[in-house]
């Protein structure tokens, strides 16, 4: 399993105190990313403060488990484990059999997905988890493909078949303008959320925290032309807010 | 500063011994100079300065000057000018028996040894009597009954009771002890607190405003108490704590006391609470925390689950374990009949390691294992060199600390000793000696990197011109304070060397010796240390603490904590040590609740928080006037951000940068 980090005391990836496991690799390449190096599937070498180091480390599923297992007793209020990447729907089958234990002894399980991803790893995660953290990027078929590189409607496939089964779900919209801050999107993103009521969605602005990281891969973080003000995002909460759920903004 | 000393010493020079009155001299110098902006006006004072004889000390307190305040629920005075002069060593870092001194008169404590003393308390109640009398206090009325009774009855109330603890409290400072603690007091004033809500004399407020006073009072000679920092009182105040029925103790006292200061913002006194993962409400772990979300750096909590079991095993009796206070910052003591002095001295562990590095031929095939028992030698020495500091040690002959410990009615507690009579030291280093041990580990032998000779011979040259090699040893995953078996192996080994060794030792008053892994001297010390393995180069200070150098989530901290061995003499204080940005606490409150509570049963020995943003602090070091009352907690205290030297303003300003990730 290629992991980027283990990354224990997490208090945003779902409820009570976490542990989130970084998978490597996705099948989108959003260019506000926050985790520029979970996106290739491959090891990948980085300069950072002028040393080496390589992003990308392979664990057995054993070891995993035990990482997990070391704050057990912290999950005692209703926390967990998340698993997020990447996208790590994209490695469920190599990663199973450890679901499979960790629900044998009942560990609480989050996934942290953008959706865009066959429908058959669905249903394998849908024995398992029992939250699922899931983006709303952006809704426009078109505008989904080329800014991107995803599938709307397999997203929205996949979105029918987990409410089919479950309505623990957390819905995370990055606010970035223009590509899902923008009047379009926003209406979408509206009328979705009256069709699909989630336990809660956090909002929140996207930050340049990972442009240490841009810059230790030699990429170029895009540049937010416009910042998206509090007023703004306060607008946004009030109007999901409208649908009668539970919205927070988020400042991780 | 010698010329002073001489001038001031034509007084003195006829005395046979004047090493004392110079050092006793100078260090009431350096404490007025700290309150008198110039040279005159300290100079000014100083001719007032009068020293007296330990076995005189009832002259010192006859002759003491009396200052009352006008707005305040309480008389407290001390005459800075006027001290003991230190031939021996002073008994301190002590909470005496106010338990005691609350439910006996000051008569019932007459003998035929204490006569004089006695008198000369008297005397000096006498004079403060006086002086209220004649101020325009507009308490003065109550004030001159609660003194009266301090003579004659026990205390009959809450408000007489805490002018008594301070009276004695005063004339603890006044006698030359130092870092005096104040004990359980939610439990002490317990039942003169029901009875007086019970009798409708004190209500809730009352007793807040009350306590508002204490605080201030206690924290009024600031500048005097200070021991080597400003800030460095050793006041603190003990509440909460497991009963030996494994219930949990807290009334509504505790809850008074912690939101008092939460609303007074002063740095000192300072609170520890005692916590346990059995009934203690969550509510009083809630206050706790909004208490530290203020910056104050307190309350400390202290984990009952694993203190109280280890002081049993240790030697001290049951009743005696569960009743636990601590010294100045950390160190558990027993209250009311004991001369522990926990805080002696501060043991390197680095120190015998860089000996051996410098002193053995290191171009031998040496497997780590070797090179570990070689350091365990060296570390025998050191420890065997540390007894005999130990052993050199005298008392100073103490009438007054006698007089308020049960059992040294009769003879003097610096010649018998009292119920319990241990040694205790801090230490700094252990983090370092583990993470040399682990690179040359990683580097000279997994790895073949490097050889040992070619790392040893870059430390001896302070790393220079290799940077990349202070690169490499700063950066390895693996290191103190991660939650890895391996580490915690190797530190739970070096602790439980040294626990061995001092198994051996027996003070004069058969007392034993206990160590501790938080490091107040994390500075000092590290300013007579040369580099280490593990990156560290000269004078560079050590970790703090229990804590780490890189940004490891708390849960993995405190899972490495509480996997250390603590038993046997290893229990003088452990406290991990948190940064934690201001924010952090708001935006996760219910979550950082959880983590507080899930960690006492996790079992962490003790905690303590500083709730810092590093942006803050560079403006506060810039800019000190714009930020008067900024508090950080230094080690085991609080002090005001802009009294601090340079050089511990810039640690913790480099710890909240690697907290807040920017490092
Ligand atoms: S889906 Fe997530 S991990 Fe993948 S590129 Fe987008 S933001 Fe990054």
């Amino acid at each position: 399993m290629l992991i980027t980090n283990i990354q224990r005391f997490s208090l945003n990836d779902g409820p009570g105190i976490r542990t989130t496991i970084f998978l490597k690799g996705c099948n989108l390449n959003c260019q506000w990313c926050a985790n520029p190096e979970n996106i290739s599937f491959e090891k990948e070498k980085y300069i950072k403060n002028n040393i080496e180091g390589i992003y990308g480390k392979n664990v057995t599923l054993n070891e995993l488990e035990k990482e997990i297992l070391k704050d057990k007793i912290y999950y005692e209020t209703g926390g967990g484990v998340t698993f997020s990447g990447g996208e790590p729907l994209l490695h469920i089958n190599e990663l199973e059999p450890l679901l499979k234990r960790l629900k044998k002894q009942k560990i609480n399980m989050c996934i942290e997905t953008a959706l865009m991803v066959s429908q058959e790893n669905i249903k394998v995660v849908l024995q398992y988890i029992d939250t699922f953290i899931i983006d709303i990027k952006i809704l426009d078929t078109n505008n989904c493909k080329k800014i991107i590189g995803g599938d709307i409607n397999l997203y929205m496939k996949n979105i029918q078949t987990i409410f089919e089964q479950t309505q623990q779900v957390i819905f995370r919209i990055p606010l970035i303008k223009p590509y899902t801050y923008n009047k379009q999107n926003l209406c979408k993103i509206y009328e979705f959320l009256d069709k699909y009521k989630p336990l809660k969605v956090e909002i929140f602005k996207t930050h340049n925290l990972a442009k240490s990281k841009y810059e230790s891969l030699n990429k170029k973080m895009i540049k937010i032309e416009e910042e998206i003000s509090k007023a703004e995002i306060e607008e946004i909460k009030t109007n999901i807010a409208k649908f009668n759920i539970n919205v927070e903004i988020c400042t991780f | 500063m010698k010329k002073i000393i001489k001038k001031y010493l034509k007084i003195v020079l006829t005395k046979t011994n004047i090493l004392p009155y110079i050092n006793t001299f100078k260090k009431i110098y350096n404490k007025h100079k700290r309150l008198y902006k110039t040279k005159k006006e300290t100079l000014k004072k100083l001719k007032q300065i009068r020293l007296y004889k330990s076995k005189n000390i009832y002259k010192l307190i006859n002759n003491t000057k009396v200052e009352v305040d006008i707005n305040n629920h309480f008389v407290y005075s001390i005459d800075t000018l006027k001290q003991p002069i230190e031939t021996n060593r002073i008994i301190g870092n002590i909470t005496v028996d106010y338990e005691r001194l609350l439910n006996t008169s000051l008569s019932d404590f007459e003998n035929e040894n204490n006569k004089k003393l006695i008198d000369s308390l008297k005397r000096l109640i006498n004079k403060i009597e006086k002086e209220i009398k004649n101020s325009n206090n507009k308490y003065k009325e109550k004030i001159l009954e609660n003194l009266e009774e301090i003579k004659t009855s026990k205390a009959t109330t809450l408000y007489s009771g805490m002018q008594r603890i301070l009276f004695y409290n005063q004339v603890l400072w006044q006698t030359g002890h130092r870092l005096n603690g104040l004990g359980r007091l939610d439990k002490i004033l317990q039942s003169l607190y029901e009875q007086d809500i019970k009798k409708n004399i004190l209500t809730k407020e009352n007793t807040k405003e009350l306590i508002t006073d204490f605080y201030l009072t206690l924290h009024k000679y600031y500048w005097f108490k200070s021991n080597v920092l400003m800030g460095d009182t050793g006041q603190i105040i003990i509440l909460g704590g497991k009963n030996d029925d494994d219930t949990y103790f807290y009334n509504e006292l505790t809850y008074i006391f912690i939101e008092t200061i939460k609303e007074l913002q002063i740095p000192d006194p300072k609170i520890l609470l005692r916590v346990s993962s059995n009934n203690m409400p969550k509510d009083l772990i809630e206050l706790a925390v909004k208490c530290i979300q203020t910056g104050i750096g307190c309350p400390l909590f202290s984990n009952d689950d694993v203190i109280i079991p280890k002081l049993i095993d240790f030697g001290y009796e049951k009743q005696d374990a569960y009743n636990y206070v601590t010294a100045a910052c950390w160190e558990p003591i027993i209250p009311k009949y004991s001369l522990d002095q926990t805080n002696i001295m501060t043991i390197n562990f680095l120190k015998p390691f860089n000996k051996m590095l410098a002193n053995e031929d290191l171009n031998k095939n040496y497997t780590i294992g070797e090179i570990l028992q070689k350091y365990t030698n060296y570390l025998k020495d050191y420890c065997n060199e540390v007894f005999c500091t130990l052993n050199k040690i005298e008392w100073q002959f103490d009438s007054y600390l006698s007089l308020l410990t049960s059992g040294c009615e009769l003879e003097d507690i610096s010649i018998k000793g009292a119920k319990y009579n241990h040694y205790g030291v801090n230490s700094v280093g252990l983090a370092s000696v583990v993470n040399s041990i682990i690179n040359i580990k990683k580097f000279v032998f997994d790895e073949q990197k490097y050889t040992l000779e070619e790392l040893n011979n870059a430390r001896k040259n302070n790393f220079n011109e290799r940077n990349d090699i202070v690169d490499v040893l700063k950066n390895t995953e693996n290191k103190y304070g991660v939650d890895n078996e391996e580490i915690i192996n190797l530190t739970n080994y070096i602790t439980g060397f040294v626990d061995t060794i001092f198994s051996e030792y027996r003070n004069k008053f058969n007392g034993k010796l206990k160590f501790g892994l938080s490091s107040p001297s994390y500075i000092t010390e590290a300013e007579e240390t040369d580099a280490s393995l593990d990156g560290r180069k000269d004078k560079e200070p050590f970790t703090v603490h229990i804590s780490t150098d890189s940004s490891n989530a708390y849960t993995e901290l405190i899972q490495f904590a509480s996997k250390l061995n603590y038993s046997g003499h290893r229990f003088n204080g452990n406290v991990v040590d948190f940064i934690v940005a201001p924010d952090f606490i708001e935006n996760n409150f219910q979550k950082f609740i959880d983590f507080i509570t899930l960690s006492i049963k996790v079992g962490f020995f003790q905690m303590q928080m500083n709730v810092l943003s590093s942006k803050t602090l560079i403006e506060a070091k810039l800019h000190p006037e714009q930020f008067p009352n900024l508090i950080v907690r230094v080690w085991g205290f609080s002090a005001y951000f802009k009294d601090l030297p340079e050089e511990y303003k810039e640690v913790i300003i480099q710890r909240a940068l690697k907290n807040e990730g920017k490092m």
